[in-house]
């Protein structure tokens, strides 16, 4: 059977069930369907409430009506949030320590992962890798109190330090990405590199690095999910009150005794823009990234 | 020799473009740190977050005032970090409770007493500092602002209802069946938060029939031996109040177990109940939803003598200088600003606080000027629920009693853990 016919019953079993498959791929598929519609709402729910509330005025926002449409329309909490956090400079703190967190972390860790795997028969680099990949299994939280002292003696009680210990502490995961990725790029290349008289640092800049790229753009996303969005690391580290990041500075719309649900979702509402216009326009390799690792 | 490589693309120009954006973001971010003059700066730590652009406005007017110090007013560093690494902030002017008073215990705080402020508070209210552990021979602190709390109720329901406010507990069971009988819902339950049963049910509850202080110092006397037979313990001393306040949640909301503080705000700004276990710091946010409910506030009656009343009060704020500070004189130059009458007067009348100095003012707010007669006759005592220590999750233990488990069980195990701590302190 090579064409599939128009009526879908008849033929032998087998033959039946490759029509399903064939006709499944236009008839659609409800129950999927349902799931990914619900969801979609389980995301698309909360971001309507958020931006609602971030349009209504504080009567409106403790009126018990989440859903309900802002009226009228105010930009008074955008303002509050913005004078009450300092944005600008909570916010130009936030991204220096994305940015250098994201930089970091991708130079550091690709040229750990190099190292390692071009050396894997020697004994110091192999170990070198498990003692990396021991570090997973210590969490911030864990060394909190020793680094809080750490860094305060070393000077780095500030958003540097923070993007330093980001780092650090994503070297174990990155550079397991990055090596299982380098095992894939053939020894070759490199050598026929290397006879037209590159040097191991060429080699690396000019050939490896670009070819990482897939895997860097999947570990830069990680990255700066991850730092943009910690609250516990800068709380603890960085010790001057001008220079926090912008997700502490938000903690005080939230405590036990009040709630400024509108201020406090204009202000998560400002914080997380750079974040989906992050994801617009890194999207094609944020979907490529998530099934890098997974698939070989 | 071979042929060189071909130089450097477009992909290095783009990393000398990170590096370069990294580099302009760093020095960006350090100029903010760059004092704003030679004068060096204090760190006033405050993050009580309704009173934040008031003491903004207030370190910046002390700024402009002087030229000897700048205040930079924090609210953001974690306390307990900054004690670690040694640069605490130099002036606290936080809520004191049980956490805070680690470091005064520590002797992390420095010594007040011979500042003219300290000689200004009230005795007994500067004792109650003392209801926690201290450390010998100092005033580490000074209460800036108390907060009295006690039944918030509804005026206008009460008087639709011809009720008045209960000074016994009989008269208060009455006034739950008259509520209940007239369909109205006497108490707003906000069970999903646990601290608010802690806070709320328990203390008054506890308060109004144990002696707060000497349970706990008598607790802390007998230590890992609390138990069925010590002189007191939470099954003992504790056991009757508990039982009294699972006898009130039958007045509750059917569905208080689902609502949580905000939900209780809400609805007691719309007038749904006519009770409400909660402090003042609730006013401000039923005062959010703009309504004209009429508020009050009443000590719960928990026995049938009315001179057993007493309100539950708790230092909101109070001003301390850490031992570790290095900018002692401006701090105490700020704290003294502070503490000037006019001052701190202003404040506790915007922030629903009482005064904690000698002379201060009565309270004049309608819904919290019912509680001023107690306070003045010292007729006040400190949350039980405040004096145990946080690895005893004593609020959920409350919540499960409320959610149906034997009260009695669930004290003993409270008994146990104190016991446990008291035996690896």
């Amino acid at each position: 059977m090579s064409s599939a016919p128009s009526t879908i019953p008849g033929g032998s079993a087998a033959a039946g069930k490759k029509q399903r498959i064939r006709a499944g791929r236009e008839r659609s598929n409800w129950p999927a369907t349902i799931v990914l519609i619900v969801c979609t709402l389980s995301v698309l729910v909360p971001l309507y409430v958020t931006t609602s509330m971030a349009f209504k005025t504080t009567g409106q926002a403790v009126d018990g009506n989440a859903f309900s449409l802002p009226s009228p329309l105010t930009f008074d909490s955008f303002v509050q949030a913005w004078t009450l956090t300092n944005f600008p400079r909570g916010f130009a703190i936030s991204v220096f320590v994305s940015v250098t967190a994201v930089a970091g972390e991708i130079i550091v860790s690709a040229l750990a992962a190099y190292a390692i795997v071009r050396n894997w028969d020697r004994r110091l680099f192999r170990w070198s890798f498990f003692y990396l990949l021991a570090a997973m299994f210590i969490p911030f939280p864990v060394v909190a109190l020793p680094q809080i002292q750490l860094t305060g003696l070393a000077g780095l009680d500030n958003p540097l330090g923070v993007a330093i210990l980001h780092i650090v502490f994503a070297l174990a995961f990155n550079t397991m990405l990055f090596t299982a990725f380098l095992r894939s790029i053939p020894l070759e290349l490199e050598e026929s590199m290397r006879i037209d008289g590159a040097g191991t640092w060429q080699v690396f800049w000019k050939l490896i690095f670009p070819l990482l790229a897939p895997m860097s753009a999947t570990v830069g996303i990680f990255a700066f999910i991850a730092s943009w969005n910690d609250f516990m690391m800068p709380s603890l580290i960085i010790s001057d009150p001008e220079l926090q990041t912008i997700p502490v500075l938000q903690k005080i719309f939230q405590t036990q005794f009040s709630n400024s649900y509108n201020v406090a979702f204009a202000s998560y509402l400002m914080a997380m823009a750079p974040a989906i216009v992050v994801y617009l326009f890194t999207q094609r390799w944020v979907m490529s990234g998530l099934t890098q690792g997974a698939v070989k | 020799m071979l042929p060189p490589l071909p130089s450097r693309g477009t992909r290095v120009s783009r990393r000398t473009f990170l590096a370069a954006a990294g580099g302009a973001l760093a020095a960006f971010g350090l100029a903010g740190c760059a004092p704003g003059g030679t004068r060096p700066t204090i760190t006033f730590h405050q993050s009580k977050p309704e009173a934040v652009p008031y003491f903004r406005d207030l370190a910046a007017k002390f700024t402009a005032s002087q030229d000897r110090v700048r205040v930079l007013h924090d609210m953001a560093t974690n306390l307990s970090a900054s004690f670690v690494r040694s640069s605490p902030p130099d002036l606290g002017c936080l809520n004191y409770n049980l956490e805070m008073a680690r470091f005064m215990e520590r002797g992390a705080l420095s010594d007040l007493s011979d500042l003219p402020a300290a000689a200004s508070i009230r005795n007994d209210v500067l004792d109650l500092t003392n209801w926690y552990p201290t450390y010998p021979g100092r005033t580490s602190v000074i209460p800036y602002s108390v907060m009295a709390a006690s039944v918030i109720y509804n005026r206008r329901i009460f008087e639709q209802n011809g009720l008045a406010v209960p000074t016994t507990w009989d008269g208060l069971i009455e006034v739950c069946e008259v509520l209940k009988a007239a369909g109205i819902t006497p108490i707003y339950g906000t069970f999903r938060d646990p601290w608010t049963i802690a806070q709320g049910l328990f203390d008054y509850t506890v308060g109004g029939m144990v002696n707060v202080r000497e349970f706990y110092k008598t607790m802390h006397g007998i230590g890992e031996d609390v138990g069925p037979d010590s002189e007191v313990s939470f099954q003992k001393t504790m056991l009757e109040p508990v039982q009294r306040m699972v006898q009130l949640t039958s007045y509750v909301n059917p569905d208080a177990s689902s609502r949580g503080y905000g939900d209780g705000n809400t609805a007691m700004a719309q007038g749904q109940a006519a009770m409400y276990f909660q402090g003042p710091w609730a006013f401000g946010e039923i005062e959010k939803a703009g309504t004209d409910v009429d508020l009050g506030t009443f000590p719960l009656p928990m026995t049938s003598n009315p001179a057993d009343l007493k309100v539950r009060v708790n230092i909101d704020l109070s001003l301390w200088v850490p031992e570790a500070g290095n900018a002692q004189e401006g701090a105490r130059a700020f704290l003294q600003y502070l503490m000037q009458p006019e001052i701190q007067n202003s404040y506790n009348a915007e922030f629903l606080g009482f005064g904690t100095g000698k002379d201060a003012p009565a309270v004049t707010d309608p819904r919290i000027v019912e509680m001023q007669k107690y306070y003045d006759e010292g007729r006040f005592y400190m949350g039980a629920s405040q004096f145990i220590p946080n690895s005893i999750p004593a609020a959920n233990y409350l919540q499960s009693i409320i959610g149906g488990a034997d009260a009695e069980s669930t004290l003993r195990r409270m008994d146990a853990d104190w016991a446990r701590l008291a035996f690896r302190a």
